[in-house]
């Protein structure tokens, strides 16, 4: 058995836990039916409750298992001793995924169960597509969480402090906050392919426009979560495999992007046509640079090691150390020059040229959040950098809004009014945070530690 | 079996290792000396894989640290400064889980638990839970752990910090019946005292630098060349005249004590036959030897200088 899912059994699964949740279980399925026992489909409901004990130990308690996996390591210190052992990287992340999370899916499926029993009594439907759902959404928020720690333990590690739950379950939650909000701003105004998404996620049981075709709902969500789902564990590997000493090539990230905006732009496919579908691809790997441009360890020494070995055109070596914010770009850069194409001997699209401005706000954004946080106390650089962005769209959008309405504004965010402006203004922007940036990383040699004290 | 070539570190605003390089033979006992700050824990992390150099090259067990850090983590045992252990595990599991995660074969795993808790002396304790055990038997515990697949290599980052004397005596007698295996060992330590008694060689490391001549042999063992502590009864006044007369040189003298010299390639024996022979009285006779001391201020004395 694999060594890490046994010693995870051993502390989370043992007998004397496993008979106080069967006990605490009895006591709840027992008091739903009970009080179902006189109720009309009382049956049923108790099935639901079953759906909500998976929900809550799958979703939340076992989120919060994973995400434990690797912090409880760090607070105990013994994280090293785990980075040291010869497990390789697969299984050390099913161990931990699995193991931690071994009573709390045992409690689950306890859950799926009643919910099973309940639906042959009154004769419903079979519920394979729903358990499908069901199990990759629990899956893909424990991998969620579990490699939010993980990125919390490389971000703590090079801003000189220590993990914690509370910050990795923060650093989460205002992720997915602000990146709905940059979503739904100004500057992705005409992201239609979000709007598809979250009509898509909450369409009911009407069918799916996707790829060009209707799909029936229930079967696409099951199947769109368990791809995210599997994505979100090679997302773990990936990070494990670097918290282990292994290098890393992009061509996985650069996979999930592809994944990514082909499943963004499927939704705007019949709409927008392939033009359409292929911006609603860029703002789907913008919004990933974004993300990973926060979630990248704030490291000036691997940013210098980058440079030499792409300057010396190593790039074998340069590859593995190159920031993870670099591929989303090049890739929206080269979707929005594909958008161009697909719409040349037409009109250039409002929403192409929109593309193109947000590209080189992206560019300059990326180097704000670089300037603020490769400064001297990196631990405050995400907050330094999400408050420099939204000064420079807040009241540099104002200022440009007071001047002259739509052209004005155009010069502080990537405006449809003005795309033009807007690119020339971002470009401009872009390469004087950049050269910020350079001089921020400084030279490559930094100098010497402050002198030691002498031996006893 | 160790080799440390031109290693730099970088932390984003300091240099904290300048091209560090030495060798460490199999079944060296390395005591890796310095102040505090000097960048000791820091090499010991790049030797053990856990962090990548920024420069340079480690070699350990003839497993390039940069190109193969598992290969790396399964040849070696490494102990830090701050470790922690699973102290809801007995300590028959904890080292169940540290065999088979370091690649122990299923079939061999209980007797190699059985064979760690006996060289750490835990095995009456084997199923006691970890967090139950004291301090001192928790280090043990965590050595156990880490010598439990038979590393060919052992990193010991301030292995006897926090320990009494009762325990750091067991601890010196386990690293000298580890290297008496043949397990290479690495120490690393800024108390001189708690080295002596197993290290055959040291090394300085000082402000992110290898001091003085790189590895040195000093420590346990290691004879301080041609160097005799000698007490004598009632000596006469002229002893210096009569040891140069028997061919030895007075270098020191304190009271009844002295340090005599003598030629290269006489034996120990010879010279104590001289010194009865010559009428004096001898009440102790020990060959000098070269301790962790001795060599640190010998390798920091020229820097002080200048």
């Amino acid at each position: 058995m694999n060594p890490e899912f046994q010693r995870n059994l051993w502390l989370e699964a043992a007998p004397r836990r496993i008979a106080w949740a069967a006990v605490t279980l009895v006591l709840i399925y027992g008091a739903a039916l009970m009080l179902s026992r006189d109720i009309p489909y009382g049956v049923s409901g108790v099935g639901d409750l079953g759906v909500v004990v998976f929900s809550v130990c799958a979703m939340v308690w076992g989120a919060r298992a994973a995400g434990a996996s690797v912090l409880t390591e760090i607070s105990d210190r013994t994280w090293d001793y785990q980075r040291l052992s010869a497990l390789d990287p697969w299984a050390m992340t099913w161990g931990k995924l699995f193991g931690r999370t071994s009573l709390a899916w045992l409690c689950a499926l306890s859950g799926l169960l009643v919910q099973t029993i309940s639906s042959v009594i009154v004769g419903k439907p079979a519920l394979i597509v729903l358990f499908v759902f069901l199990i990759s959404l629990a899956i893909l928020l424990q991998a969620i969480s579990m490699g939010g720690a993980l990125i919390g333990v490389r971000k703590a590690r090079a801003e000189g402090r220590v993990a914690r739950a509370g910050g990795v379950l923060g650093g989460l939650l205002v992720g997915a906050i602000l990146l709905s909000w940059v979503a739904g701003s100004a500057g992705f105004q005409r992201g239609q392919g979000f709007e598809g998404l979250s009509t898509a996620l909450g369409a009911g049981s009407n069918p799916i426009d996707w790829g060009g075709a209707y799909w029936t709902s229930t079967t696409f969500r099951a199947l769109a979560v368990s791809l995210f789902a599997a994505w979100a564990v090679v997302g773990v590997w990936r990070l494990m495999r670097l918290e282990l000493q292994m290098r890393n090539s992009p061509w996985v990230w650069v996979g999930f992007l592809i994944f990514l905006a082909v499943f963004a732009g499927g939704f705007m496919l019949r709409q927008g046509g392939m033009t359409g579908a292929l911006v609603s691809g860029v703002l789907a790997v913008a919004l990933c640079a974004y993300a990973a441009a926060f979630a990248e360890p704030a490291d000036r020494v691997r940013m210098r090691q980058f440079h030499r070995h792409a300057r010396a055109g190593d790039f074998a070596r340069a590859a593995p150390l190159a920031p993870s914010p670099l591929a989303p770009f090049i890739l929206g850069v080269v979707l929005t020059i594909a958008a161009f194409a697909s719409s040349l001997g037409g009109y250039i699209r409002p929403e192409v040229a929109q593309a193109a401005a947000l590209m080189a706000f992206l560019l300059r954004d990326l180097g704000v959040i670089a300037i603020c946080r490769l400064g001297d106390r990196p631990q405050r650089g995400d907050f330094a950098a999400v408050v420099a962005l939204g000064l420079l769209y807040g009241v540099g959008g104002i200022i440009g809004w007071s001047v002259n309405h739509q052209t004005g504004a155009a010069l502080f965010a990537p405006l449809g009014s003005a795309p033009l402006m807007s690119l020339v203004s971002g470009l401009v922007q872009a390469g004087i945070a950049w050269a910020l940036v350079v001089r921020r990383i400084g030279p490559s040699a930094p100098p010497s530690a402050p002198a030691s004290v002498p031996a006893s | 079996m160790i080799e440390v070539k031109n290693v730099v570190y970088d932390y984003p605003s300091a240099r904290a290792l300048h091209g560090v390089s030495f060798k460490v033979e199999a079944g060296a006992v390395l005591a890796m000396v310095g102040p505090n700050g000097a960048g000791k824990t820091t090499l010991l992390r790049c030797m053990a894989a856990l962090d990548n150099p920024t420069e340079g090259t480690i070699v350990i067990a003839g497993l390039d640290t940069r190109d193969d850090p598992r290969g790396v983590h399964g040849a070696i045992g490494s102990l830090p400064d701050f470790f922690g252990l699973y102290e809801e595990l007995s300590v028959r599991r904890a080292l169940t889980y540290a065999a088979r995660s370091r690649g122990v074969a299923q079939d061999k795993t209980a007797a190699a638990v059985e064979e760690a808790a006996a060289r750490v002396q835990l095995t009456d304790r084997l199923e006691m839970r970890a967090g139950e055990l004291s301090r001192g038997l928790k280090q043990r515990l965590a050595i156990g752990q880490t010598i439990v697949h038979k590393p060919r290599v052992l990193l010991l980052d301030e292995p006897a910090a926090g320990l009494d004397p009762e325990a750091r005596r067991s601890l010196s007698d386990l690293i000298l019946r580890l290297s008496g295996d043949g397990m290479t060992i690495v120490v690393s330590s800024h108390i001189l005292s708690e080295l002596e008694d197993y290290s055959t060689q040291m090394l300085m490391i000082r402000d992110g630098k290898v001091a003085g001549g790189g590895v040195v042999a000093a420590g346990a063992g290691v004879r301080d060349g041609t160097r005799i502590s000698v007490t004598f009864v009632t000596p006469p006044a002229e002893l210096s005249e009569i040891l140069s007369g028997l061919g030895l040189t007075l270098e020191r003298r304190d009271g009844d004590a002295a340090i005599l010299l003598a030629d290269g390639g006489e034996d120990d024996s010879a010279v104590l036959g001289k010194l009865i022979g010559a009428g004096l009285k001898v009440s102790a006779f020990q060959p000098a030897r070269k301790t962790l001391e001795d060599a640190y201020l010998a390798q920091t004395r020229p820097e002080t200088r200048s």
